[in-house]
C-alpha cells in the first residue's frame, strides 16, 4: 500500500512510538508497511489526553504463543493475532455498562425533537470513534425537567399520540397537551425511541435513558456530566 | 450434495431446518445464497464503518467527514479509510495532526449561503 504522508505527520507521528516492552525478544518488533513505523507487541496504549482515557484491550496474554502449542498455528499467526490490519472489534471489557459515562440534559425550554436527536446519538455512541453498530458502546443520558419541553408552532394543541391495545376499535388518540398532563415523561421517551435502532439492541439502548418529571433524579451517584449538544437552535427563540 | 454434508451445513439452524432433510436442503441453499452475496457486501459494509468511525472522530475536532477527505485529497495523503479509523480510535495524537493538516488545506465551506430560515413561527410554552 503506498503512503504519501506529508512531511509533518512522519515527525508527529514518531513521536508515538510504543517502546516495545523488555519481556518481548526484539525478532517480534514487527516492522510493517502500516505507518513505516515499528510497532512493539504491546497493547495500543492511548496517547495521553486527558479528556477521555481509552484502551482498546487486546488479548494480551495470547500475544506470544508458548513453544508446544506453535504447531497448532500457522507461521504468520505465530506471533500472535494480527491486530494491525484487521479492524477493531470491541471485547467485552470494552463496554463494560459500569464504564461507561452518565451525561444529564435539562430539557427546560429545549425543542422536543432535536434534543431527541442529541441523546439519541450519544446513547447509540455514535460522537465515539470507536462506534460500532452491534454493540452498546454509547453513554447513558438523563433528562430531568421533561414536563417543560418546548414545541414550535400548533404542536402543543395538534399533535397527536396514538396507541392501540391490539383490538378492533382500541385507538386511542391524545394530544401534545393532553399527554403532558398525565405523564410528560412518556413524551421525551416516545421521541427518542423513534430515533434508536429498533430491534433487540434498541430496545437494550433505551433502557439507558433516564428521564424525571422534576429537577431531582436519583442518579448522583453517577456523577453526571453536562451533555454537550451542538445544535444552535435546539433552544426555544423568545 | 448429500444429506450429510447439508446437515453439516445447517448445523445452528431453528427448528426443523436442522433436523428434517427436506427443510435443511432449502435453508441451507438460501444460506449458501446469502454468504456468496455477503462476502460481496461485507466489503461495503467495512468501508461504510470505517467511514462512520472517522466521522465520529473528526467531528471531536469540529470537522466533518466530508471536509476532511476533501482536505486529505488535496495534500495527496493516501492513507485509506481503514487506516484512518484505526488512527482515529487507537491513535488520537496523530489523528487529530491529520485534522488539522487536512484543515489547513481546506479550511471548511465559509461561502455557502445557507437557505433562508422559515419566519420565526411563535412557540408556546
Amino acid at each position: 500500500m503506498a503512503i504519501l504522508c506529508s512531511s509533518s505527520s512522519p515527525s508527529m507521528l514518531a513521536a508515538q512510538r510504543v517502546p516495545p516492552s523488555p519481556a518481548f525478544s526484539t525478532k517480534s518488533i514487527i516492522r510493517t508497511k502500516f505507518l513505516g513505523i515499528s510497532f512493539g507487541l504491546t497493547k495500543p496504549i492511548a496517547a495521553v489526553s486527558n479528556r477521555r482515557s481509552f484502551q482498546a484491550r487486546c488479548q494480551k496474554d495470547l500475544a506470544v504463543v508458548p513453544l508446544d502449542q506453535r504447531w497448532m498455528f500457522e507461521e504468520s499467526e505465530a506471533d500472535g493475532p494480527d491486530i494491525w490490519n484487521k479492524t477493531w472489534y470491541p471485547k467485552a471489557a470494552d463496554h463494560v455498562n459500569t464504564d461507561k459515562p452518565w451525561y444529564i440534559v435539562d430539557a427546560t425550554d429545549k425543542i422536543l425533537g432535536r434534543l431527541a436527536s442529541t441523546i439519541a446519538i450519544y446513547i447509540r455512541g455514535k460522537n465515539l470513534a470507536t462506534y460500532t453498530p452491534s454493540v452498546d458502546m454509547g453513554a447513558f443520558v438523563i433528562v430531568v425537567n421533561a414536563e417543560k419541553v418546548a414545541v414550535s408552532g400548533k404542536k402543543r394543541t395538534q399533535k397527536l399520540y396514538r396507541r392501540h391495545s391490539g383490538r378492533p376499535g382500541g385507538m386511542k388518540v391524545e394530544t401534545f397537551n393532553q399527554l403532558q398532563q398525565r405523564i410528560p415523561e412518556r413524551i421525551i421517551e416516545h421521541a427518542v425511541r423513534g430515533m434508536l435502532p429498533k430491534g433487540r439492541l434498541g430496545r437494550a439502548l433505551f433502557n439507558h435513558l433516564k428521564v424525571y418529571k422534576g429537577p431531582e433524579h436519583p442518579h448522583q451517584a453517577q456523577k453526571p456530566v453536562d451533555l454537550p449538544i451542538r445544535d444552535k437552535r435546539i433552544q426555544k427563540q423568545t | 450434495m448429500n444429506k450429510a454434508k447439508v446437515f453439516k451445513l445447517a448445523k445452528g439452524f431453528r427448528g426443523r431446518a436442522k433436523n428434517c432433510i427436506r427443510i435443511a436442503r432449502e435453508r441451507v441453499e438460501k444460506a449458501l445464497q446469502y454468504s456468496y452475496r455477503d462476502r460481496r457486501n461485507k466489503k461495503r459494509d467495512m468501508r461504510s464503518l470505517w467511514i462512520q468511525r472517522i466521522n465520529a472522530g473528526t467531528r471531536i475536532h469540529s470537522v466533518n467527514y466530508g471536509n476532511f477527505m476533501h482536505g486529505l485529497m488535496k495534500e495527496n495523503i493516501q492513507l485509506n479509510r481503514k487506516v484512518l479509523s484505526e488512527l482515529s480510535m487507537h491513535e488520537p495524537l496523530s489523528f487529530k495532526a491529520l485534522v488539522d493538516i487536512s484543515r489547513n488545506a481546506f479550511p471548511g465551506n465559509k461561502n455557502v449561503v445557507h437557505a433562508p430560515r422559515k419566519v420565526s413561527i411563535p412557540v408556546d410554552v
